[in-house]
């Protein structure tokens, strides 16, 4: 510690010494030739100043040295330790030296911070980017979002699969050339020029598919960035088509019930009129009079009920009572019922029943409704003198009863078989076999696929005759 | 004075023999038609006063019976009233160029159609 300073005041006194003697023994010799010692003591004075000069710098080499190790350490190590060293004439330097390094070691430690911070930032920015992305991938509506460029910034699967484009290969790219749609591609760039902030435009807009024309209720709405400036276009596509037949289904529904249900209610009402203006003059009229007025009042009745069951099953309101029934039962039931309306047209009812102790789950209300509407069907549509066959067989390996209702009646166009089971279908060639509501078919269909878990079938032959038929599981 | 002849059309055999009866009762000739080629076939052949037909028919519908009849010089005379439940299926431009002068909503009163039947075919002198 203290050397370093010793051996410096030692060379410099050294150095002193040694250049006075030598300058004194010089002048004198110069003078007189004498006090050659006194010169020899400089000479001697001045090599040891020399030498303590040597010590001194080699001292301070040394120290140097360990500092740049100690330096080099520390950068091998990645951390940052404070310097120290013995030598009080370079310590000062080292002081500042460490300060330095602690300020920087400070700036480095607030810097990783930040650093990781910001690291921590990102994963929660591309974990909620890709949560985002996940949501408008999983939408069933196509989503189109583009920037201040009209370029494509954003797209899911379901816009992919309405616009035919390659999801992967399409962004970025102006949206004009993915979409070749020229109307939509005007709408989400009039979205953009309008420059409106919040702004949100609904239209209808309609594309023609390779197979059919859809219709699309298009959402445009204004995206901004944080400063509030517009920053693209968010275009949300939904698939109406399905929703605009429904209502028009529906539509059709009431138009036709209504239809169907002032059929009977004018022939009501105009009987009973004529009745009170006294225009049935004798008995027989009078008492045809009432007749059709209760025979109109019953299908009005009739009508109404099928509305309400149809209506029941398809809602799920309808109270089910399943028990073990045999079907060929319920079958001779509604043929007794039948028969007498098969007999005023010499209709022959044939019977190919099986065994009765085959049993199947099932509403018993129900499935003698379903029956007794084929077996009306089959009379009305079946001319005077042909023959209804009402069948049942039993697939044991399947463990299925079939059964089938087969008539020798006029048929039912081609056209027509697809749309039998359909509310109010009547096929129009058979319209005046006889009046219908257009619902006992579809509520058949109701009962045994709906309620029964069964499957209908129907095949015809104009002028031949048809087989309405269904199937049910057996009961273990 | 020979009575006039009216020809009425319509699928529902009720409604048929219903007015075919107020029409008998106040001295009209009634013939009847149970779909619509049938009324096409016998208004052709019978030349009547007037047309009553219901809208939705087999074979020919009411108003493609009241076009057809329009379009026959022989039969383009003919008044028509529409008896239907559809009344507003019909778009009031094609009820005027198919001749229908009289639209009646099914339910219908058999006094009011007589009236109006009276209205067309005997006006107050």
């Amino acid at each position: 510690m203290r050397r370093g300073r010793l051996l410096s005041i030692l060379m410099v006194l050294f150095v002193l010494g040694g250049i006075e003697c030598f300058l004194v023994s010089a002048q004198e010799a110069w003078k007189a030739g004498a006090h050659v010692e006194i010169g020899v003591l400089g000479s001697v004075l001045f090599v040891l100043g020399a030498g303590t000069g040597m010590l001194a710098i080699t001292t301070l080499r040394k120290d140097c040295r360990q500092l740049i190790t100690h330096i080099e350490r520390m950068s091998l190590n990645g951390k940052l330790d404070a310097l120290r060293t013995n030598n009080p004439e370079i310590r000062p330097l080292i002081s500042a030296l460490n300060e330095m390094v602690e300020h920087a070691d400070n700036s480095v430690a607030d810097a990783v911070m930040q650093m990781r911070e910001l690291e921590i930032q990102l994963k929660v920015a591309t974990a909620e980017r890709q949560h985002a992305e996940a949501i408008i991938y999983s939408i069933s509506d196509a989503v189109l979002v583009t920037d201040t460029f009209d370029d494509l910034v954003l797209a899911n699967e379901s816009a992919a699969r309405t616009f035919q484009f390659d999801l992967d290969h399409s962004r970025r790219l102006p949206v004009e050339q993915i979409i070749h749609d020229e109307k939509l591609v005007a709408l989400i760039r009039d979205m953009r020029q309008s420059n409106s902030k919040t702004g949100r435009r609904i239209v209808e807009h309609r594309i023609k598919g390779a197979r059919e024309e859809k219709i699309f209720k298009v959402t445009l709405s204004s995206v901004t960035d944080n400063s509030d400036t517009p920053a693209g276009v968010v275009a949300v596509l939904h698939d109406m088509t399905r929703e605009k037949e429904v209502a028009e289904m529906k539509n059709d529904f009431v138009s036709s019930v209504s239809h169907e249900l002032r059929t009977p209610l004018a022939s009501i009402k105009a009987y009973v009129e004529m009745l009170i203006d006294g225009e049935a003059d004798d008995e027989k009229t009078t008492r045809e009079f009432y007749e059709v007025i209760q025979n109109e009042a019953n299908r009005l009745s009739r009508l109404i009920d099928n509305i309400l069951n149809i209506s029941r099953i398809e809602s799920g309101l309808v109270q089910i009572n399943k028990h073990p029934q045999s079907l060929m039962v319920i079958l001779k039931e509604a043929m007794e019922v039948i028969a007498p309306q098969a007999k005023l047209k010499q209709i022959q009812l044939i019977e190919q029943l099986t065994p009765v102790f085959y049993q199947t789950m099932a509403d018993r209300d129900m499935l003698y409704q379903a029956v007794l509407n084929l077996l009306s069907n089959a009379v009305k549509y079946t001319p005077q003198g042909g023959t209804i066959t009402v069948q049942t067989s039993v697939d044991e390996a399947k463990r299925k009863i079939i059964a089938r209702i087969i008539d020798t009646g006029v048929g039912i166009p081609p056209k027509d078989l697809p749309f039998v089971f359909d509310k109010f279908y009547r096929a129009e060639a058979n319209n005046h076999m006889g009046k219908g509501t257009g619902l006992g078919l579809s509520l058949v269909k109701h009962i045994i696929e709906t309620v029964h878990r069964g499957r209908m079938f129907v095949e015809s032959h104009v002028g031949k005759g048809s087989c309405f038929g269904f199937e049910l599981d057996l009961c273990d | 004075m020979t009575a006039k002849k009216i020809l009425v059309a319509d699928d529902e055999s009720h409604i048929l023999h219903v007015v075919s009866l107020k029409l008998r009762n106040a001295g009209f000739d009634v013939i009847t038609a149970c779909d619509g080629q049938e009324a096409l076939e016998l208004a052709i052949s019978e030349h009547p006063d007037l047309v009553i037909t219901d809208y939705h028919m087999p074979q020919l519908s009411g108003l493609e019976l009241c076009q057809k009849l329009k379009e026959d010089p022989s039969t383009a005379g003919i008044p028509a009233i529409m008896l239907t439940a559809r009344g507003y299926q019909l778009e009031p431009k094609d009820t005027e160029q198919s001749g229908i002068c009289r639209l009646l909503t099914k339910p219908f009163s058999p006094r009011q159609l007589l009236s109006t039947v009276n209205e067309i075919l005997r006006p107050a002198a």
